[in-house]
């Protein structure tokens, strides 16, 4: 969402139309060495998920127990350069097709989360009154349990499962949209230019969708990209207390590193790759996101 | 002061029924029969009934609800199915646990924190500085159980200096009046013991720690840059008091302000992340109990335990905002 919308914002610098919003946060953007180091990760992360099978040297799923001694999995060597797991299936390529599941979670966690949020945000924040104080309470309800717990609970609820978790974490993620949302509408709300909107008469739902939503729409961004990385974490960590993808061929990260503490002394990279792709692909997300935060700061605006 | 305390007081009791509602409402919506898993594979009709009427599950919806308030009123939490102890025996057993776990683990994000963040500051845009950013992004973009694996792995296993599961020496027999092992440990005048609570405290305390730990010092960081342009604090320098004067009772004192508000937010992802942490160090606390029962499908914890937590969370963040306004005079009797 937020490098479409980036990509537009440059075309319409290449254009000739600066001084938008939009194309000044993407030059200041570029000159921001972590946002740039954040678009690549992610960008090389998008790239493995996109192409695994072309990149993958074997079946992600083929067993081959012959590999297997006593004492737990051979590690790295030519043929298998991460190693195989318990059960004989190469490492790497369980990891490049994993990147599609943690790529797919991510974006219908967050996906979730922020169309419920943004609704219950919006219509709380532009309606005000009964609807606003009965909306938000619910999210106040909602927060006061620990995230992950509501997830655990939403899994627990749904029976667990790759889509299931990604459901959870999303709807787990709904109050924060929705506050976010509603906070910045509330201040848009009273600004001079939906007064002179009203005032001429354009629709509240017009005034809604095309004022005051796109000009309370930078900071959800922000937790957008920021909600991704954090998606993957809990999505993991869901996976992780065996509440993920019950065929346990499924190459999640998070399920990967199941029991892999049973394997510490014997063949502690199969806990650490796995470890270290997750870190990665947040890192970048979380990378992307404090660039936008600054980029998109008002207060340093004008000063690209 | 007394009008803001009582206004928040009287705020909670709505958010409790919410929550009582949600978590009733959302075990009833729960797969699967306790009484068939209690049961296992020797459930017949006759004994899934006896159960269920054991349970009060035959009766109507809202007589439940109304069941549940009245014994919450009373103080009681139920029992659990699969151990057959009360919840808040259970709680009582359990809680102390996970709240030494946090405390250490708070305690260890703002001691290494805080001076990080400070000195980050202080030295703007130099290595250390860089580091500290990096730093703090690598710590938040960790997953705890990952983290927890490799300490496991280095510290346990490797080094094998430290202890990787549970709370105190398998073999150990000792007296625990209070629960919280480190304090049993004094009150017994037992330096052993109190090292061995220690030795296993390390770890896990440093896994659950990693993310608050990146946020303390970032945003103490952000507090001290913020802070140390104020005109108090060219006042302090310009009358010509010592360095380390203005550093301490200037510049960090109002820096911690926003700090102290990020510790309390952190407490809510403690509680979540000790599902994590207790699971990895076999940490006999709230957070691994929670997740055995969602697989034991033990109704009565899950509810008993859930409630409790949402509860610690609201009145923690409560107390947050109370002394918030207590040690900042400029929003103090917020009206």
């Amino acid at each position: 969402m937020s490098i479409a919308e980036l990509e537009a914002a440059d075309v319409a610098l290449e254009v000739g139309g600066g001084g938008g919003l939009w194309s000044e946060a993407w030059s200041r953007l570029r000159r921001n060495p972590g946002a740039l180091a954040g678009f690549a990760l992610v960008g090389a992360f998008a790239a493995v998920a996109i192409f695994a099978p072309l990149i993958a040297p074997h079946d992600p799923r083929d067993q081959n127990l012959a590999l297997v001694g006593i004492s737990c999995c051979p590690g790295p060597s030519a043929h298998h350069l991460l190693g195989v797991d318990p059960l004989g299936r190469d490492e790497l390529s369980r990891i490049i097709f994993g990147a599609r599941f943690s790529l797919l979670i991510g974006v219908v966690a967050v996906t979730v989360g922020l169309s419920f949020g943004l609704l219950l945000g919006a219509v709380a924040g532009y309606l005000g009154g009964v609807v606003d104080s009965l909306v938000m309470r619910l999210m106040d309800i909602m927060l006061a349990i620990p995230g992950l717990l509501l997830a655990i609970g939403i899994v627990a609820m749904l029976g667990p499962g790759l889509f299931q978790i990604m459901v959870a974490v999303g709807v787990a993620n709904v109050p924060i949209f929705a506050r976010l949302l509603r906070g910045s509408i509330l201040a848009q709300r009273e600004a001079d230019y939906v007064l002179a909107a009203r005032s001429v008469g354009v629709k509240r739902r017009v005034i809604l969708v095309s004022h005051v939503l796109p000009n309370s729409i930078s900071p959800v961004i922000v937790q957008g990209t920021l909600a991704l990385a954090t998606a993957i974490i809990d999505v993991a960590g869901l996976g992780f207390l065996g509440l993920g993808p019950q065929d346990p061929a499924t190459p999640e990260w998070g399920t990967m590193l199941t029991d892999t503490d049973r394997y510490l002394q014997s063949a502690p990279y199969l806990a650490i790759v796995p470890g270290v792709a997750i870190i990665l692909s947040v890192l970048g997300f979380n990378l992307i996101g404090d660039g936008l935060r600054e980029a998109l700061d008002p207060k340093l605006r004008g000063r690209a | 002061m007394l009008r803001f305390v009582v206004r928040r007081l009287l705020l909670l009791v709505p958010i409790l029924i919410g929550i009582s509602l949600l978590i009733f409402g959302w075990i009833r919506a729960l797969p699967g029969s306790p009484a068939e898993s209690l049961l296992g594979e020797h459930s017949t009709p006759q004994a899934v009934a006896s159960i269920r009427h054991q349970y009060g599950l035959d009766k109507p919806i809202y007589v439940q609800y109304w069941d549940y308030v009245q014994t919450l009123a009373h103080g009681n939490l139920g029992t659990s199915i699969t151990t057959q102890r009360t919840i808040t025996y259970e709680i009582g057993h359990r809680f102390p646990a996970t709240f030494e776990l946090a405390l250490a683990a708070m305690l260890f994000s703002i001691l290494v924190g805080v001076p990080i963040g400070f000195f980050a500051a202080k030295r703007y845009g130099s290595a250390f500085d860089h580091l500290s950013l990096v730093g703090s992004l690598i710590g938040i973009s960790i997953p705890i159980f990952f983290l927890g694996l490799i300490l496991k792995w280095a510290f346990a296993v490797k080094l094998g200096w430290l202890p990787s599961i549970g709370r105190e020496d398998v073999l150990a027999e000792r007296p625990h009046p209070t629960n919280l092992f480190i304090l049993d440990a004094l009150l017994n005048g037992d330096p052993g013991a109190l090292w061995d609570a220690i030795k296993h405290l390390m770890l896990p305390a440093i896994a659950l720690g990693s993310i608050p730990l990146a946020v303390v010092a970032r945003i103490t960081r952000a507090a001290v840059l913020d802070v140390q342009n104020e005109d108090y604090v060219r006042t302090a320098r310009a009358k010509g008091v010592p360095p380390l004067i203005v550093d301490s009772r200037h510049v960090l004192r109002n820096a911690l302000l926003p700090v102290s508000t990020v510790i309390g937010l952190q407490t809510g992802l403690l509680l979540s992340g000790a599902v994590l942490t207790e699971t990895i160090f076999a940490w006999p606390g709230i957070g691994s109990w929670l997740k055995d029962a969602i697989f034991n499908r033990d109704y009565p914890v899950l509810q008993g335990g859930i409630l409790f937590v949402a509860v610690v969370f609201v009145l923690v963040n409560l107390l947050v905002d109370l002394s918030y306004a207590l040690i900042n005079p400029r929003i103090r009797y917020s009206r």
